[in-house]
């Protein structure tokens, strides 16, 4: 594999990003206070170059990054590739770095780790010192925690877990945040700590390198700071906690330890989500104490902002869950083509490209894809045939409201695991991660026959000879045509 | 001066006059802390003369209601366990 040289913290992003003209310095102030929130939509929403706010209301010396991936063209930088590669090119390097080698992280001393600039302990701890914003007027409280990573350990298998769960602060000392029972963080916690009424040592990493933020957020098998380092191809620089045992990215602008309270919780939320929507309900939700602070100077605090597409959320997780499944389905030995998902989609569909070479195939997929680690994420499966161009809505479109028999391609999958996001989803379902899943069945079914029974694409591609279509389309611009008019 | 506090209830209900009621609520007032919680026994009052501090408050997702209430804060409540602490 070629030497990988991607951005290796949260700065030379925003350098590479500000070079590209892919970031924008704000210097004006700019209020924590819903301001910067506003900007952060508004980037979202327009596509904007990502905005790098260097003076923040009431916290000098601080400033913020936010919309941090929420543009391929970003993605591809955070990668170390050239910013107009395309998605499948991106998807394509993503596949290969995910299936290298895993590449284990190293520790290094705390004389060398930018993140212990400034350490607060004891009385100092106050996390309105940080400039958590209020991302969406309307929120539950300012949040913390909405580009970052939790990191984690399990107890007995000794596994390190870093994911992207939202934290809100409650006070100075408090945060709450949405830990899905299903997710690998809620899982140790039901497994180990809840039972035994232990608190669970926790750090909140933020600022992190994008290929770090990536791995946070990606739902992969791989151990995250093994799965960074292979995005990155080369090990992840760590630093031990002050306060506990954990390591936390040495290049993290700001890290926050503490414990989680196994029998204590505060509400949480409401709070803008990845759907487009406040769904899910105000609630007692699990609670983090805050033992430390410490953090660069001049820290650099990233913000997501959640809501109608586009947002890092929806382009990131449509990305790597796509991938991911489209990994899983190889490891069967499915015939896929390939495993989109549109980021407007708020990643609920998956779009499955496949060599319909066997009765039930869509079925099998469907039921790989619902019943892995990734299924909680989406409710709805599409597959088409090898012909169909997954990355072509309309496309997608076209066959599915033509080859999906209402009676034989829709199937509905009941009592599965659900989140309480989900805006369609019953509010007793979203209290109880229930949830209801859909397959669309778009191939063609293999007990008709080819040749009479399966109808033929009439398109100018499929119907007519090859030479009657190079001699039209040679002849194009003779024949008068300037080109449609979009 | 006059403090400015903010709590989130499903229904308005929730927030009965004359009598003492805890409530997580979260100050309004300008600077660094401004939106931290805490869990207090109150009085509240549609009179907006009643008390001192004013309160607004929100409903389940978020929503501003056009109802407004004087309050009056009678003591913090620590819920979090003292180990905690
Ligand atoms: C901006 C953002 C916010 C997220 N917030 C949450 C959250 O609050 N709770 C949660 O369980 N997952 C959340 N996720 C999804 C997890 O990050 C995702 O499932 C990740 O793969 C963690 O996986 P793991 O639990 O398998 O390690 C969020 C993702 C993004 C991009
Ligand atoms: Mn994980």
């Amino acid at each position: 594999m070629g030497k990988i040289s991607a951005p290796r913290n949260n700065r030379e992003f925003i350098d590479a990003c500000v070079k590209s003209g892919d970031a924008v310095r704000i210097q004006q102030e700019v209020d924590w206070d819903n301001e910067a929130g506003a900007i952060v939509r508004r980037v979202c929403e327009l596509g904007e170059a990502a905005p790098f706010m260097e003076n923040i209301k009431d916290y000098p010396g601080f400033s913020y990054f936010g919309a941090p991936l929420s543009t391929y063209r970003r993605m591809a930088i955070a990668l170390g590739m050239d910013p107009a590669s395309t998605l499948p090119q991106i998807g394509a390097e993503y596949l290969k770095r995910t299936n290298s080698e895993p590449i284990a992280p190293i520790v290094i001393d705390k004389r060398d780790a930018p993140c212990k600039e400034n350490i607060l302990l004891g009385d100092d701890v106050d996390l309105c010192k940080l400039p958590v914003p209020l991302v969406h007027d309307g929120d539950g409280g300012r949040y913390v925690g909405t580009w970052h990573g939790v990191i984690t350990k399990h107890p007995v298998r000794g596994d390190v877990n870093w994911g992207m769960y939202r934290q809100m602060m409650w006070d100075g000392r408090t945060m709450s945040g949405a830990v899905f029972p299903f997710s690998d963080l809620g899982k140790t916690l039901t497994d180990y700590y809840l039972p035994r009424g232990e608190g669970c040592p926790f750090a909140t990493a933020i600022g992190l390198s994008p290929l770090a933020a990536m791995a946070a957020c990606a739902p992969s098998p791989i151990p995250e700071p093994e799965l960074c380092g292979m995005l990155s191809g080369e090990p992840v620089r760590l630093v031990k906690c002050e306060t506990n045992d954990l390591e936390v990215p040495a290049d993290a602008e700001i890290i926050i330890e503490g414990m989680i309270l196994p029998d204590y919780k505060v509400e949480e939320g409401p709070f803008g989500e990845y759907t487009g929507y406040r769904t899910s309900p105000r609630d007692f939700r699990v609670t983090f104490r805050v033992d430390a602070i410490t953090y660069r100077n001049n820290a650099t605090m990233t913000i997501s902002n959640m809501g109608v597409p586009q947002d890092e959320g929806q382009l990131l997780r449509s990305f790597s869950l796509g991938l991911e499944l489209e990994k899983l389905l190889k490891s069967q030995g499915i015939p896929v083509t390939g495993v989109y998902m549109h980021p407007r989609s708020t990643h609920h569909m998956m779009i499955v490209g496949v060599k319909p070479t066997y009765a039930g195939i869509a079925m099998q997929i469907a039921q790989l894809a619902f019943g892995s680690k990734l299924g909680p994420w989406f409710h709805m499966v599409m597959v088409v045939d090898d012909q169909t161009d997954i990355f072509n809505w309309d496309e997608v479109y076209h066959a599915f409201c033509t080859r999906c028999n209402p009676e034989r391609g829709i199937h509905v999958f009941k009592n599965t695991t659900g989140t309480a996001l989900y805006p369609h989803a019953t509010p007793h379902d979203r209290k109880y991660s229930i949830g209801s899943q859909v397959l669309f069945d778009c191939l063609w079914p293999v007990d008709w026959d080819k040749t009479n029974d399966v109808p033929t694409l009439v398109s100018f591609k499929n119907v007519y000879p090859k030479d009657i279509q190079e001699r039209v389309t040679n002849n194009w611009a003779d024949y008068g045509f300037r080109g449609a008019k979009k | 001066m006059a403090n400015k506090w903010e709590v989130f209830v499903m229904d308005l209900g929730e927030l009965a006059e004359g009598k003492e009621l805890e409530l997580t609520i979260r100050t309004l007032n300008d600077g660094l802390h401004k939106y931290t919680y805490q869990r207090a026994k109150v009085e509240v009052s549609s009179k907006l003369d009643q008390f001192a501090d004013s309160l607004q408050v929100r409903l389940g997702r978020g929503q501003l209601s056009d109802r407004r209430f004087s309050i009056r804060v009678i003591e913090r409540v620590e819920r979090m366990p003292a180990r905690y602490l």
